[in-house]
């Protein structure tokens, strides 16, 4: 359990982190999610007693970090991947943080073998490591003291995707053990793949804390279904029947309909009763993007021109009820 | 996928002693440590051997049984630790700014939160290492001057051996001056120049002049006071009181250090 009251931080004029107050719980992956300077690293430092706060409490199992005599058995995380010595091997570096905290060589050789660095991998100097053999080495060196709590900043950045599915499953089955696992990220689609729940911050402020289910439907109207079949004209009297029904339907090229308002089971049917082939009818759950969207509406530091809306291209057009 | 594979056990060992072990697997582990230790062991063979020939020159008698045994090699070692003690406290130096330059400071600072243990723990391993150095270097540097010196040198086995305790107690404590200095600056550049500027030119620029008022004040420096124990004069105090005024300059970087590590966000 990590315990934010009020945690504030100041860097001059600048408020990084303004009156966080949050808990997170132990059992789930909770996102922590925010744009790029929104101060989710600079919450994950004062979490780890690096930073100190200007005002407010970041306690773990109800600690400060800094009062832990063996932090790395109640905290292990990933904050600075790549950050070893130019010249000093990563097992080395392991053994090193492994040994502050009487942790012994076999379990140095544990988390190698669990984030899949062998041996020639484990003897490269610091300078020689890629990103992602930086990361998989921070990861094997917050696992080390097996801890209950764990901060993951930012785990997937250079990652391929197989380190990225890994990543995923390592952050559940961490998370299915009953520990608390927080990971950052400003990639909302990943988090939407990995997080049971999420904590929103933008310009330091939290904007939402609720699960991702929750943040996704808030953030807009409905959920969606892709319609596909052969035949445009049995689209055609397809949508204009689901919009008698009360559904808002957009046409999708030519063999597609994007229907919001009813569900899956429901266009279906309609369809078998008009007799019009499908050939795909799939929920589309709204991203997770647009609701971060909406959400953090105002609160991104430096806001991009204005596009066009997502999920709006120029070949969508309304088909109203006749 | 089971990161459970260990069972959670209490380290039985204290922090400070997990901490020092840290520090101990860090300093073996990057080469640097090799070639300061090689190059500081160069350094004093040949400032001793320099030395050496320079005292036997300056001897303008021709008959070595007149002036025997007019340099002894305790001597010589501790003249050429003015040269050799900048290659030595590197590894102080290292300890920490090397942790500044490549950012595993904040790694080492969550596997230890308390920052004096942090320090504590850089300042046993430095000074053991260095003293330990410094006895090796006292070998080296007693062994080549005896061999240049020849009849010229002296060698009093108590007196040689505790010359060499002494250099090499002064560079562990130059090294965890080094140590806390480095904490404070964070940059190793900055800290060599800040350390030649204690240890020698302004000590030197106070001396100068021949005003006693500033050679009183120049006695108070870490390198003269170090000299003075050194050499195991009377003048101005007694050697003890040059060793624990270099050793106050030691304990005081390492608090300015605590200090600086507890209030800067890492």
């Amino acid at each position: 359990m990590i315990t934010l009251r009020g945690l504030t931080k100041r860097f001059g004029p600048t408020t990084a982190v303004d009156d966080l107050t949050v808990d997170i719980a132990p059992g789930r992956v909770t996102g922590f999610l925010g744009p790029n300077g929104a101060g989710k690293s600079t919450t994950m430092r004062m979490v780890l007693g690096l930073d100190r706060p200007t005002a407010g409490r970041a306690l773990v199992d109800g600690r400060p970090y800094r009062e832990l005599r063996h932090p790395l058995h109640t905290v292990g995380a990933l904050l600075d991947a790549g950050a070893i010595h130019p010249a000093r091997s990563g097992r080395a570096h392991l053994l090193a943080t492994a040994r502050s905290n009487g942790i012994g060589r076999r379990r140095v050789d544990e988390v190698l073998a669990l984030v899949g660095l062998d041996d020639r991998a484990a003897a490269k100097p610091g300078r020689t490591l890629s990103l992602g053999m930086g990361q998989r080495l921070g990861i094997a060196g917050a696992l080390l003291g097996d801890p209950p709590v764990l901060l993951f900043d930012e785990p997937v950045n250079g990652l391929d995707p197989d380190g990225v599915r890994w990543i995923r499953q390592l952050t559940r089955s961490l998370a299915a053990q009953g520990r608390t696992v927080l990971v950052s990220s400003h990639l909302m689609s990943e988090m939407q793949q990995t997080a049971d729940h999420l904590v929103v911050i933008g310009r330091g402020r939290l904007i939402a804390d609720a699960p991702t289910s929750e943040v996704i439907a808030g953030g807009s109207a409905a959920a969606s279904v892709r319609v596909r079949g052969p035949q445009p004209a049995g689209l055609a009297t397809l949508a204009r029947r689901l919009a008698g029904d009360g559904a808002v339907v957009e046409a999708d090229g030519p063999h597609g309909l994007i229907v919001t308002g009813l569900t899956a089971d429901r266009v279906g049917d309609l369809a078998y009763e008009l007799g019009v082939a499908l050939h795909e009818l799939t929920p589309v759950a709204a991203s997770l993007e647009q609701a971060f969207m909406a959400l953090t509406d105002g609160s991104v530091e430096y806001a991009a021109a204005p596009a066009a809306p997502a999920g709006s291209p120029a070949t969508h057009h309304r088909i109203e009820a006749r | 996928m089971n990161a459970r594979t260990a069972t959670r056990t209490a380290p039985t060992a204290g922090p400070l002693a997990g901490a020092v072990a840290a520090e101990w697997t860090k300093l073996w582990s990057v080469r640097s440590t090799w070639w300061t230790l090689l190059s500081a062991v160069l350094l004093s063979a040949a400032a001793a051997g320099q030395l050496a020939i320079y005292a036997a020159n300056a001897n303008t008698n021709d008959d070595p049984a007149d002036d025997r045994g007019m340099v002894t090699l305790g001597s010589v070692v501790i003249d050429s630790l003015e040269l050799t003690q900048y290659a030595v406290l590197a590894i102080g130096l290292l300890a920490v700014t090397a942790e500044f330059g490549a950012d595993t400071l904040r790694t080492t600072l969550r596997c230890t939160p308390s920052r004096g243990r942090v320090l504590l723990a850089k300042a046993a391993v430095s000074g053991a290492v260095t003293f330990g150095a410094g006895l090796l270097l006292g070998g080296v540097g007693a062994l080549v001057a005896g061999a240049v010196l020849g009849e010229w040198g002296d060698a009093p086995v108590g007196g040689t051996i505790r010359d060499v305790l002494a250099s090499a107690t002064y560079l562990a404590l130059v090294g965890v001056l080094a140590l806390g200095l480095g904490t404070v600056l964070r940059s190793a550049v900055l800290t060599v120049i800040v350390l030649l500027a204690v240890l020698m030119i302004v000590p030197l620029s106070l001396q100068e002049p021949g005003i006693a008022v500033l050679t009183r004040i120049a006695d108070a420096f870490p390198g003269v006071a170090g000299g003075h124990f050194l050499a195991g004069d009377a003048d101005p105090y007694p050697p003890v009181v040059g060793l624990l005024l270099l050793a106050g300059w030691a304990a005081a970087a390492l608090v300015a250090g605590r200090a600086a590590l507890r209030h800067r966000d890492a």
